[in-house]
């Protein structure tokens, strides 16, 4: 996006918006903390606008609620930009100032008419003008995002699509305002910012820039490859061809990628699998080794939250047994194929490695953040920097932001007559993700004992199920077993389920196939058939 | 129970005079917060930054010239020339009857004072830097109370002071109202607007009640059977969702016994926590937690092993791909859940140790 890939403002500055555009987040469940802000704003008097296919929470208390198909916000989208443009309630000076590409992008939405995105989204026309006067007149106004987002065939263009209305209004580099992706764990940031990619070093320096390639071959002492690797979702269709051998620490891919049965399968196409975690899990069945690590509460370091805010991790206890924390076992695992790598003594020694190589944090050390008790926000080139709360006030970082033409078009998976419901998913308030940890914790399994699948009262009452009842939820790659749950919140047509349950795993349902350009799954829409159980026996 | 903040002038400023001298106060700031700034010691229960005033408890009364009742400051707003006494002798004879009032309906520890329990008692606190007017007869009412039902919360009645912060904490700032006053008179208590278990309830066990109450009524279950004198403190941050919430995790004999927020204020998630991280540590102390390095075996299950071993299992495994079907067939997968440090030592493992730059993170997004 704007150069660089995270929230462009702060989760502080929530309160003083006059305006929040929620898309595809369950806040309040997702992001509880976040959603107290974003209420505390509400109370004092700023607007809400919410888009999401399911009736969440926030959409009770909203000023606007859209209920949009899942897997149409780029029509929705698309005809906001329509009727900014149209209206004239663009900001000239900003679009001139900061962004190229205006023009097309003004071609590209003229047929883009909220009574066409109605047709396909489902939101009435004149909600979808509303939104967009609202978002473009009002000054101080945020767009916050998550997976309900990116986690799609065209999720891509649905942040396109995000970026394209902060710049035609000139939301951006200012105050309370910005484009807000939160992100779902502790530090997605972090391992973004750490180097955890396949085209990146640490910093978002390029594998494939002979610069950077350099800089690193002369600090690591060693050639290093300039050939861009295969990203995750590429990795996992590659399993038992291409890729022969895998290295997993802390992930439990086979529950948390899409399409189960055929990650289980790769998994057995593997010559060696070295899986390092805190717990056995679905992924350790498939493993040669196994590492035990500490946990987050047994170990030094730093995460890096979604307002890139970088902050200190203690050491409380100590890890059971002979787990050892993470960073170690990579070095010892480092030495004992012969590179020799640096006997660190303290993950600080690490991090201060890494700020050295990467400018946009080379002012981060864990000195300074003992003294920094909120954290550190880069960018924070320097040790007298003090970190950037708002980015872009200077304009984007990268020059002129281009805007990207986007173009609606129908998810990969729609329902037919044989699987003739929308399965979108997501994660619950009391679970979190693969389900190891809180699945431990009393109160979410007094909570939310098993699987479940929300449906509207209506597609219950048609196929004549209760609310309790154990079906057979089925998509084109497998069936798990779910109990109903009837919910005022669910769109005729649609069903959602959970992603937390290693013994109902819903990623048996979902579709592997990818975004074209980040290959992020398409956990988000899918077509499935519900049947109750007896009948689903016979 | 958490500390106030002292508030920061930023606007045009209008004078008064407290306790005998001239100060300072910005137009809609409560007498509190001039006390505050001026360190004066006014005890509170009911007043904290993130709700609305309410003014019930009476503890904060101070004397303003002019008004024939005591004023509570946390309500009271302050207006240009105002004179206030925070110290003068009506103002601590009312403190201590007041205090002596709540001590009768309070339940105490083998000194006679308010209970304590970790989470801190500022009733104890008041009277022990105050004092108490009379001794009045213990009061012993009867309340019901229904909200047990929940692995994490704990309310005892006879430690409340009827404050109501925990209510409208979950009115205000959590918006869930989960919990209400009930009962009259002497009888009144916290409950659940049914009397059903809090589980059964739209409460999102998030704590924020635990946080705010004044006196440690209510409490985390889980440390109920700690010493919480030897609680050890350490400031982390949370491991489960991106915001990075600032939390305290209270140790004892090697365990996690609470987690609590550093006060609002400073930190991201200002004082406030979810249930995750409040209350989903359970993990870390878990039976099933892997404590070995185990390979697998002929028969085809996990065996425990020395570390040594288990490295030179995993890098002669991995090598031996390498060799087979070149480097970048070999796949490096970094976790959200880990550090900084680790991840970037992944990438350095994958890249410079392997030679490949197949290795990315669990989620992207
Ligand atoms: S835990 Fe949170 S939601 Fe539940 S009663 Fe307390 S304040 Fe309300
Ligand atoms: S439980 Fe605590 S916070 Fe709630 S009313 Fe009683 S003393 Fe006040
Ligand atoms: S603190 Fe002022 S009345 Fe309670």
């Amino acid at each position: 996006m704007f150069g660089a890939g995270a929230m462009t403002n702060s989760i502080p500055e929530i309160r003083g918006t006059d305006l929040m555009f929620v898309i595809g987040s369950n806040t309040t469940e997702a992001h509880p903390i976040i959603a107290m802000e974003m209420k505390r704003a509400k109370k004092n008097g700023a607007k809400l606008i919410v888009a999401d296919p399911r009736r969440i929470w926030l959409a009770d208390i909203a000023d606007l609620y859209m209920q949009l198909k899942p897997g149409t916000d780029v029509a929705l989208l698309s005809a906001m930009m329509h009727v900014i443009v149209t209206e004239g309630l663009h900001d000239r000076e900003f679009v001139d100032k900061h962004t190229t590409g205006f023009e097309d992008l003004v071609a590209s939405v003229s047929e883009a008419t909220p009574e066409w995105a109605e047709g396909i989204t489902e939101v009435p026309a004149e909600d979808i003008r509303t939104a967009a006067r609202l978002y473009a007149t009002t000054e101080k106004a945020g767009i916050y995002y998550t997976l309900g987002i990116t986690e799609h065939s065209h999720g891509t263009d649905n942040v396109y699509g995000l970026a394209n209305l902060v710049l035609m209004t000139g939301h951006l580099g200012k105050e309370n305002c910005g484009m807000n992706p939160l992100r779902g764990q502790n530090n997605v940031q972090g391992a973004n910012d750490a180097g955890a990619s396949p085209i990146y070093y640490a910093g978002y320096q390029r594998v494939d820039d002979p610069v950077a390639q350099a800089k690193f071959e002369a600090a690591w002492g060693t050639e290093l490859s300039p050939t861009p690797g295969m990203n995750l979702n590429v990795m996992m269709k590659h399993m038992g061809g291409l890729i022969r051998g895998l290295f997993i620490m802390g992930e439990d891919i086979v529950l948390s990628e899409p399409n189960t049965e055929r990650v289980e399968a790769g998994m057995n196409g593997l010559d060696f699998v070295v899986v390092q975690d805190i717990f056995l899990n679905e992924t350790t069945r498939f493993a040669d080794v196994v590492f035990p690590a500490a946990c987050f509460a047994e170990k030094d370091g730093v995460f890096t939250n979604s307002d890139r805010r970088v902050q200190r991790v203690r050491k409380a206890v100590d890890a059971p047994g002979q787990a050892r924390p993470d960073w170690q076992i990579l070095v010892q695992l480092a030495q004992a194929v012969g590179y020799p790598m640096p006997d660190y003594q303290h993950p600080s020694e690490v991090y201060a490695e890494m700020a050295q190589l990467s400018p946009k944090f080379s002012g981060i050390s864990h000195e300074r953040l003992e003294d920094n008790v909120s954290g550190l926000q880069w960018p924070c080139p320097d040790p007298e920097h003090p970190g950037t709360v708002t980015m872009h006030s200077d304009g984007p970082i990268i020059g002129k932001a281009p805007f990207q033409t986007i173009a609606y078009r129908p998810s990969e998976e729609l329902p037919n007559s044989d699987f003739p419901l929308l399965l979108s998913t997501g994660r619950t308030l009391y679970h979190y993700n693969s389900g190891t940890q809180t699945r431990r914790a009393s109160g979410a399994v007094a909570k939310q004992p098993e699987n479940f699948i929300e449906i509207s009262r209506r597609d219950a009452r048609k196929r004549g199920l209760d609310d309790g009842q154990l079906v057979r939820v089925s998509s084109r790659r497998g069936t798990v077993i779910a109990a109903i749950n009837i919910s005022p919140r669910m769109k005729r047509g649609c069903v959602w389920m959970p992603l937390h349950f290693p013994e109902a795993n819903t990623n048996r349902l979902t579709n592997d196939v990818g975004d074209p350009v980040t290959q992020t799954a398409e956990f988000k829409v899918c077509a499935v058939r519900v049947q109750a159980l007896v009948q689903a026996a016979k | 129970m958490s500390d106030l903040t002292v508030p920061i002038l930023t606007g045009p400023t209008l004078t008064l005079t407290l306790d005998g001298e001239q100060v300072h106060a910005q137009d809609g700031e409560t007498l509190l917060d001039v006390c505050r700034r001026a360190g004066k010691d006014v005890p509170t229960l009911c007043a904290e930054d993130r709700v609305d005033p309410m003014g019930s408890c009476r503890m904060c009364l101070v004397e303003v010239e002019g008004q024939r009742r005591l004023q509570p400051s946390c309500a009271f707003k302050v207006q240009a020339g105002q004179v206030v006494q925070t110290d003068s002798d009506k103002v601590q004879r009312h403190r201590q009857l007041l205090l002596s009032m709540y001590l009768a309906d309070h339940e105490l520890d083998e000194d006679d004072l308010p209970r304590e329990r970790g989470t801190g008692n500022l009733l104890r606190q008041h009277v022990l830097n105050h004092g108490t007017g009379p001794d009045l007869p213990p009061i012993n009412a009867p309340r019901e109370y229904r909200m047990e039902n929940n692995p994490y919360i704990h309310f005892d009645p006879g430690a409340c002071v009827l404050c109501n912060l925990c209510v409208r904490y979950c009115d205000e700032v959590e918006a869930v109202s989960a919990i209400t006053l009930a009962g009259r008179g002497a009888k009144t208590t916290i409950a659940t607007a049914d009397q059903k278990g809090l589980l059964d309830t739209t409460c999102e066990m998030c704590g924020g009640c635990i946080a705010v109450c004044p006196t440690g009524a209510m409490t985390e279950k889980p440390s109920l059977a700690s010493n919480f004198q030897e609680e050890k403190v350490v400031r982390s941050t949370c491991n489960f969702c991106g915001v990075g919430c600032q939390v305290n995790l209270h140790t004892q004999d090697n365990k996690i016994v609470r987690v609590t927020s550093p006060p609002p204020g400073e930190t991201v998630n200002d004082g406030n926590l979810c249930v995750k991280g409040r209350f989903s540590m359970e993990f870390v102390q878990h039976q099933d937690r892997l404590t070995e390095p185990l390979i697998r075996g002929k028969d085809g299950g996990l065996h425990p092993t020395s570390w040594e071993n288990a490295l030179k299992v995993a890098a002669e495994g991995l090598m031996a791909v390498r060799q087979k079907h070149g480097t970048d067939s070999l796949g490096f997968i970094s976790s959200s859940r880990c550090t900084g440090e680790e991840n970037y030592l992944l990438q350095k493992l994958s890249r410079a140790a392997f030679g490949t730059n197949n290795c990315h993170q669990c989620a992207a997004t």
